[in-house]
């Protein structure tokens, strides 16, 4: 008898981590397939590969904004912290390339970590997260044009440490980032079904609640900043070995803070693939509109504005949401947003 | 040092003058202004046209002024709309991500249209003694500007009725709307100020550096870091706390470099937050 049930639980696992994984494992089957296309071209690889760096970029931010609901207006510096600290170590200082990676990664994560404890700890904190990550997205920025000595300012910096590896390749280096996409989802998931991603769902469904209810919002919060910034700061660390060059606008408020931010309220915030599918769409529009390169910033702007104003959750869970009502396809059940900015609480 | 003190004092003023704008409004509305840079940058490029276009500085403030206060009265009338009919923290969060829209889309159209153009307003004149350092006749007119608005502004929100009703709903929207004070129409003035206002930051700065096209994002922040450390809908205290940073930005940029200042500036906002949450004025710590 308890031989049958012990059987039937492990097979019922079995199928619920199947469950959980497999929109994983069938993402990186879809997405490794779009080099077969673009090999040939050298300008296409890099575009797919950006892609796929924002990608990762997005779903960090995911972690800090989806998870946690803290708004981190400081992405690109704090990808730009991994990217530089490893340029730096690597060309000035003539540390090999892995433990150059790891300090830069462990530098974004502190700085994350600290600018979210800094924030968080007070009510009116979406305010304070705001100012401060952007007062930190502009210490970065003229600090890294300020200190040329290090940086090369305006000129930029030649990253030369990954010269001989697979990361300065044409192809593998999209394979490198999109097993960095993959190694994210998967931790993605993990903390979703830990204790902490409990605690995570319960402070953005209801802070008060959640501390209430023993769960320690300003550490979740920061482990949300730890774990999200370090994400940022590896593959930005990494780009910068793939780029061989990197200058202040590679990792410039606009070239990837709102490029993020589209990225993920068009994909739905809160969801695990949202961040992958909306990197993948904004890659496409880019290149459609690779013509109109100058117009792109306000274009960003426009899609801001309209997506915010109509699709709160995100356009793919809106329109998955709209089908689904359409064809009454069983209950509703919209990937929960953020603490979605349309819905107050009912209280 | 003395030069360095009074630098500090006119960057400071003009600080002050940034921050007051950004506060109303977040004081009238729970809106923080992610776009206000940007408004005082468009303001500075249509100026700039004007002025190329050989008309007097007479005739171009005044058009500047206009196109900064439109576009935020704009803002208000469209887009704000559906913010406030939202309460608490979603009202903050959607304000402040479609306030960041609005600067992206300028900042967007002035990156497109005008990149290298920049706003610089040249005061002639001798140099004029002031506690024997000699100063630029552009940063005393620039301070002059600030000093005078920011009493305008004092006497506006304190002794006259609109001013008052401004006030009231700074305290309490609720209660100012039961004493038949219309919120929505006093917080489109506001707004309208507010981009006056930053148009009028666009005016004093060129006097003393040019405001180039590109400057938006960084003056929104600076804006930003003013009202948080001089507390959020605090007006005295935005300039207070603008005087402050001022100073401390001049000092800190003469003797480590310029990089450093916006560090400092963090580190400054960053330590209101912890320690004074409400800011350098605030009542509750």
């Amino acid at each position: 008898m308890s031989g049958i049930s012990t059987q039937s639980t492990s097979a019922s696992r079995a199928l619920e981590l199947f469950g959980a994984y497999s929109p994983i494992a069938l993402t990186a089957a879809l997405l490794a397939l779009v080099p077969l296309r673009y090999s040939d071209s050298r300008t296409m690889m890099t575009v797919i590969i950006i892609g796929m760096v924002f990608a990762a970029y997005t779903i960090a931010f995911n972690i800090i904004l989806g998870s946690t609901g803290q708004l981190f207006l400081c992405t690109g510096a704090l990808a730009g912290i991994g990217g530089f600290t490893s340029a730096i170590l690597t060309s000035k200082h003539g540390w090999p390339f892995i433990p150059s990676i790891v300090l830069g990664t462990l530098l974004a994560s502190a700085i994350g970590g600290l600018l979210s404890w800094v924030a968080v700890r007070r009510s009116l904190d979406a305010i304070f997260t705001g100012v401060v990550t952007l007062a930190f997205s502009l210490s970065y920025e003229n600090l890294v044009l300020g200190r040329k000595d290090l940086t090369g300012g305006e000129n930029g910096l030649r990253v030369k440490a990954a010269a001989d590896t697979i990361l300065t390749t044409r192809v593998a280096p999209y394979y490198v980032f999109l097993g960095l996409v993959v190694v994210y989802l998967v931790l993605y998931r993990l903390i979703e079904r830990s204790h902490v991603g409990w605690a995570f769902r319960s402070l953005r469904d209801d802070e008060v609640a959640a501390e209430l209810s023993g769960v320690n919002v300003t550490r979740y919060r920061v482990y949300a900043g730890l774990i999200g910034s370090a994400m940022l700061g590896l593959a930005g660390a990494l780009f910068a070995h793939n780029r061989e060059f990197i200058a202040p606008t590679t990792f410039a408020f606009g070239a990837v803070d709102v490029r993020v931010l589209v990225m993920l309220v068009f994909g739905g915030i809160g969801s695990m693939l949202g961040p992958v599918i909306g990197a993948v769409a904004l890659t496409i529009v880019d290149e459609a509109l690779v013509d109109f390169a100058q117009l792109r910033i306000m274009l960003y702007g426009i899609v801001i504005v309209v997506l915010f104003l109509g699709f709160r959750r995100g356009v793919v869970p809106s329109v998955a949401a709209l089908r689904e009502r359409l064809t009454h396809l069983g209950r509703r059940s919209t990937p929960a947003a953020v603490k979605p900015p349309g819905s107050t609480p009912r209280s | 040092m003395k030069a360095v003190f009074l630098d500090g004092i006119v960057l400071g003023l003009q600080m002050g003058l940034l921050g007051v704008g950004l506060t109303l409004i977040y004081g009238l509305g729970g809106v923080l202004n992610l776009s206000h840079g940007q408004f005082a940058v468009l303001g500075a490029i249509v100026m700039a046209r004007v002025l190329q276009h050989g008309a007097s500085l007479w005739m171009a403030v005044p058009l500047g002024l206009l196109a900064a206060a439109a576009v935020a009265v704009l803002s208000d009338l469209t887009i704000m709309q559906p913010v406030y009919r939202l309460r608490g923290e979603a009202r903050v969060l959607l304000g402040l991500l479609l306030m960041l829209g609005v600067g992206t889309i300028i900042d967007g159209y002035l990156e497109w249209k005008y990149p290298i153009e920049a706003l610089n307003i040249r005061i002639s004149g001798d140099p004029i003694s002031i506690i024997g350092v000699p100063m630029r006749v552009g940063s005393l007119v620039a301070s002059a500007i600030a000093l005078a608005a920011g009493a305008a502004l004092f006497v506006f929100l304190r002794y006259t009725t609109f001013g008052r009703a401004t006030r009231s709903i700074i305290e309490d929207e609720e209660g100012a709307r039961l004493c038949g004070i219309n919120p929505a129409l006093v917080r489109t003035l506001i707004f309208g100020l507010s981009g006056a206002l930053a148009g009028l930051v666009a005016v004093s700065r060129a006097m003393t550096s040019p405001v180039i096209s590109t400057a938006g994002v960084e003056l929104t922040i600076l804006a930003l870091i003013v009202a948080v450390v001089g507390g959020l809908g605090s007006v005295s205290g935005a300039f207070v706390a603008g005087v402050l940073l001022g100073i401390v930005n001049t000092v800190s940029a003469f003797y480590i470099g310029t990089y450093i200042t916006t560090i400092v500036l963090l580190a400054a906002a960053a330590l209101t937050i912890v320690f004074r949450p409400a800011g350098i004025l605030g009542r509750r710590a």
